[in-house]
C-alpha cells in the first residue's frame, strides 16, 4: 500500500510539472485536452467499469455540461467559475431521468436505450436552433477568470491546472467511491443482481445513483471543454464521439482508475498523428479497438499486470500467452 | 381536416415504414438467433444503397437487377462480417461481441468514406420522377416500389423460416442453441445464412429507399438508429414486432412531419420509445429467451 501511495505521489508530481516540460504551448493545449477526455472516460467507467452495463449514449452529457455552462454564464449571468457545477448539476439531472426510463433494461436492451436516448438529446440541440444556435453552434464562450488573481485561463498552461484539478477530484471521487459502501454495492449488483438484491441492495437505485453520478461528472467535464475551447458545436454529443469515450475506456482498460486515463491519452495522442489521414483516422481507432477487445480484454492495464506477473513467476507463463 | 392530406401522408408513411422493417427485421432476426445486437447492422443499409449505385454506372443494368445484384452483394459482405467479426466471439461476453460490432460499424462507414468518398451519391432509379395518382393522391413509383419489392422479401422471409427446413433448423437455434446442436444442427451454418439474409435485407432496404434521398457514407447512423427504434417498439427478436414497429414509425413520422415541423419528426421516433418503454419496457411483443416463441 505504501508503494502504491508513493507511485501516486510521483505519478501527481510528474503531472503538476508536466507542462513546464514539454513547454510548447501545442503540447500543453494536447495535455488539457487529454485531462478533458480524462474525466469524461473515468466517468463511464463508472458506467462499464464499476456498474457492468454498456452505455451508449453518454457523449450526451458531455454536450449537455458544455452547453448547460455556455448558456448560463453567456445568458443568464451566472459566474464563469459556476459553471462546471451547474453544468453537473444539469447533466445529473438529466441523468437521471435518461437513466430512470433505461435502467429498466439490462444488457443489449440498455445499450440501444441509452443510443436512442442519446440520439433524442442530440436531435434537440440540433434542431433547438433558437436556444442552442442548432448546427451552428455557440462560440466566443468566456474563459474561466479568478476574482482578484489575473490568470489567462485562455491560456493553455494555465488551463491545465484547472483540469488536472478536476481530474485529481474524479479519480479521488472514483477512488473513494470503490472503497466505499455504495462502491462495494456497484460491484456486487455486477457481478451477481439476484445475490445484491437477496442482501438488501436496492439494484436499481443503487444503477440510478451510478448513472446520474456518471452524467454529472461528464457534465462537468463538458463544461470546462466549453470554456477553454470557446466553440462548441452538436458534434460533440454525436454517434462518432459516442463511439469514442467508449474507445478510451476500453483501450485503457474498464474498471480500473488508471486505464481511462491511459485510454484517453493514447486516444488524444492518436488523434493528433493520424490527423493528416482524414477518414483513415477512425478505421484505425476502430480496428485498435476491436483488436483490443479480442486480444486484450483487460485494456492496456492488464499488460502492465501480465508484465508484473511475468517477471514474478518467468517460468510458467510460457503456454498462456 | 383534409383527408386527402391524411391518406397522403399514411401512404408516404407506409411506404417509408417498409424500409424501417427491412432494416428492423434484419436486426431482430440477428438478435433473434445468434443473441447479438449488430451496431454495424446500418453500414448494410449503406452498403445496400452503394452497390445499387456502382451497379447502375459502373455496369450499366436496369436498375431492378441492380437492386437484386445489391442484395446479393451485401449479404455476402454479412457472411464475412460474421465469419471475422462475429464467429470467433461466440463464446464471449455479450459486452464485447457489442462493442466489437461497434467497431466494425466504425470500420464499415470510415472504410466506406474511403473508398467511396464522402460527397453524396445520388441512385437513379427512373422511377422516383414517375407518379401515380387516384384522385388528390399522388404517390412516386419508387415508393410504390418499395411497398411492393418489401412485402415480396418479406413474404419470402416469412415462408422460408416458416416452412422450409433451413427456416426450422433457424427457429430451433434460436429457441435453444445447444440443444439445436445436440439433433446436429451445424448452427455454425445456421449463423452464416441467418447473417446473410439480414444483411441481405438492410442491403435491399437501401437499395430500395436510397433514390428517394441522397447515398452518404453515414447514412449508416441514420439506418440503424431507426432500426433500434423499430426493435425496441416492437420488442428485439420478434418479426411480427419489427413489421409492426417500422410502419407505426414511419406512419408517426410523416404525420408529425407534415402537420407539425421536419425537426419534430426525428424526434418523434424517440418520444414513440419512451412512450412504450413506460408502459411495457419489453416492447410491443415480448421475445426474450424461454418466453413463449
Amino acid at each position: 500500500m505504501n508503494q502504491r501511495q508513493s507511485a501516486t505521489l510521483a505519478a501527481g508530481a510528474v503531472l503538476a510539472v508536466l507542462p513546464l516540460l514539454v513547454g510548447s504551448s501545442y503540447y500543453q493545449h494536447i495535455l488539457v485536452l487529454w485531462g478533458i477526455y480524462a474525466v469524461l472516460a473515468l466517468s463511464l467507467n463508472i458506467i462499464i467499469g464499476y456498474l457492468g452495463e454498456l452505455s451508449f449514449g453518454h457523449a450526451a452529457f458531455f454536450g449537455i455540461g458544455a452547453y448547460a455552462s455556455a448558456i448560463l454564464t453567456m445568458r443568464y449571468g451566472v459566474p464563469v467559475l459556476l459553471g462546471p457545477l451547474c453544468a453537473a448539476l444539469v447533466a445529473g439531472l438529466i441523468g437521471a431521468a435518461v437513466g430512470y426510463l433505461s435502467l429498466r433494461s439490462t444488457g443489449p436492451q440498455f445499450a440501444i436505450l441509452t443510443l436512442s436516448f442519446g440520439s433524442i438529446l442530440y436531435t434537440i440541440v440540433n434542431y433547438w436552433i433558437d436556444f442552442t444556435r442548432g448546427p451552428m453552434g455557440i462560440v466566443n464562450i468566456p474563459a474561466f477568470s479568478l476574482p482578484f488573481v489575473k490568470l489567462d485561463f485562455a491560456k493553455a498552461v494555465n488551463m491545465y491546472y484547472v483540469v488536472l484539478a478536476l481530474m485529481a477530484i474524479a479519480a479521488f471521487g472514483c477512488y473513494a467511491l470503490m472503497r466505499s459502501h455504495s462502491g462495494r454495492a456497484f460491484i456486487a449488483v455486477r457481478e451477481n443482481p439476484a445475490l445484491a438484491a437477496s442482501l438488501g441492495i436496492n439494484i436499481f437505485l443503487t444503477k440510478l445513483a451510478g448513472f446520474s453520478a456518471a452524467a454529472a461528472l461528464a457534465g462537468a467535464a463538458g463544461s470546462v471543454y466549453a470554456h477553454y475551447l470557446t466553440v462548441i458545436t452538436p458534434d460533440m454529443m454525436g454517434l462518432q464521439s459516442m463511439a469514442a469515450v467508449i474507445i478510451m475506456v476500453i483501450i485503457g482498460g474498464k474498471g480500473t482508475l488508471v486505464g481511462p486515463l491511459i485510454g484517453a491519452l493514447v486516444y488524444v495522442c492518436l488523434l493528433e498523428v493520424l490527423r493528416a489521414t482524414g477518414p483513415l483516422r477512425l478505421v484505425s481507432f476502430a480496428a485498435l479497438m476491436t483488436i483490443c477487445v479480442i486480444f486484450l480484454p483487460g485494456g492496456l492495464v492488464s499488460l502492465w499486470r501480465k508484465l508484473k506477473q511475468n517477471n514474478a513467476t518467468t517460468t510458467t507463463v510460457q503456454g498462456q500467452a | 381536416m383534409d383527408v386527402g392530406l391524411l391518406v397522403q401522408q399514411l401512404v408516404n408513411g407506409m411506404a417509408n415504414g417498409m424500409g424501417y422493417v427491412l432494416i428492423a427485421v434484419g436486426l431482430t432476426l440477428v438478435f433473434g438467433v445468434l443473441r447479438i445486437v449488430n451496431f454495424a447492422h446500418g453500414t448494410f443499409f449503406m452498403l445496400g444503397g452503394y452497390f445499387t449505385y456502382y451497379a447502375i454506372s459502373m455496369l450499366g443494368v436496369h436498375y431492378l437487377l441492380a437492386v437484386v445484384i445489391a442484395s446479393a452483394l451485401t449479404g455476402l459482405a454479412g457472411v464475412i462480417a460474421n465469419q471475422f467479426f462475429f464467429r470467433p466471439l461466440r463464446k464471449e461476453h455479450e459486452f464485447i461481441i457489442l462493442l466489437s460490432s461497434l467497431g466494425l460499424g466504425i470500420l464499415l462507414t470510415n472504410g466506406a468514406e474511403l473508398v467511396f468518398g464522402a460527397d453524396p451519391k445520388y441512385i437513379p432509379s427512373g422511377f422516383s420522377d414517375e407518379t401515380i395518382s387516384w384522385g388528390d393522391m399522388i404517390v412516386t413509383q419508387q415508393r410504390v416500389l418499395i411497398f411492393v419489392l418489401a412485402s415480396v422479401a418479406l413474404a419470402f422471409v416469412y415462408w422460408f423460416i416458416k416452412k422450409t427446413r433451413y427456416g426450422k433448423m433457424m427457429q430451433a437455434t434460436a429457441q435453444h442453441p445447444e440443444g439445436a446442436v445436440l439433433t446436429g444442427i451445424n448452427t455454425n451454418f445456421v449463423h452464416a445464412y441467418t447473417f446473410a439474409m439480414a444483411s441481405a435485407l438492410a442491403g435491399l432496404s437501401g437499395a430500395l429507399v436510397g433514390p428517394t434521398a441522397m447515398m452518404f457514407p453515414t447514412v449508416g447512423d441514420w439506418a440503424v438508429l431507426k432500426g433500434f427504434i423499430v426493435v425496441v417498439i416492437g420488442g428485439l427478436g420478434s418479426i411480427a414486432g419489427a413489421c409492426i414497429g417500422g410502419l407505426l414509425l414511419g406512419i408517426v413520422e410523416a404525420l408529425g412531419g407534415g402537420y407539425v415541423s421536419q425537426g419534430f419528426a426525428e424526434a418523434i421516433g424517440y418520444l414513440l420509445i419512451v412512450l412504450v418503454l413506460i408502459w411495457r419496457p419489453q416492447g410491443l411483443f415480448d421475445m426474450s429467451r424461454g418466453s413463449a416463441k
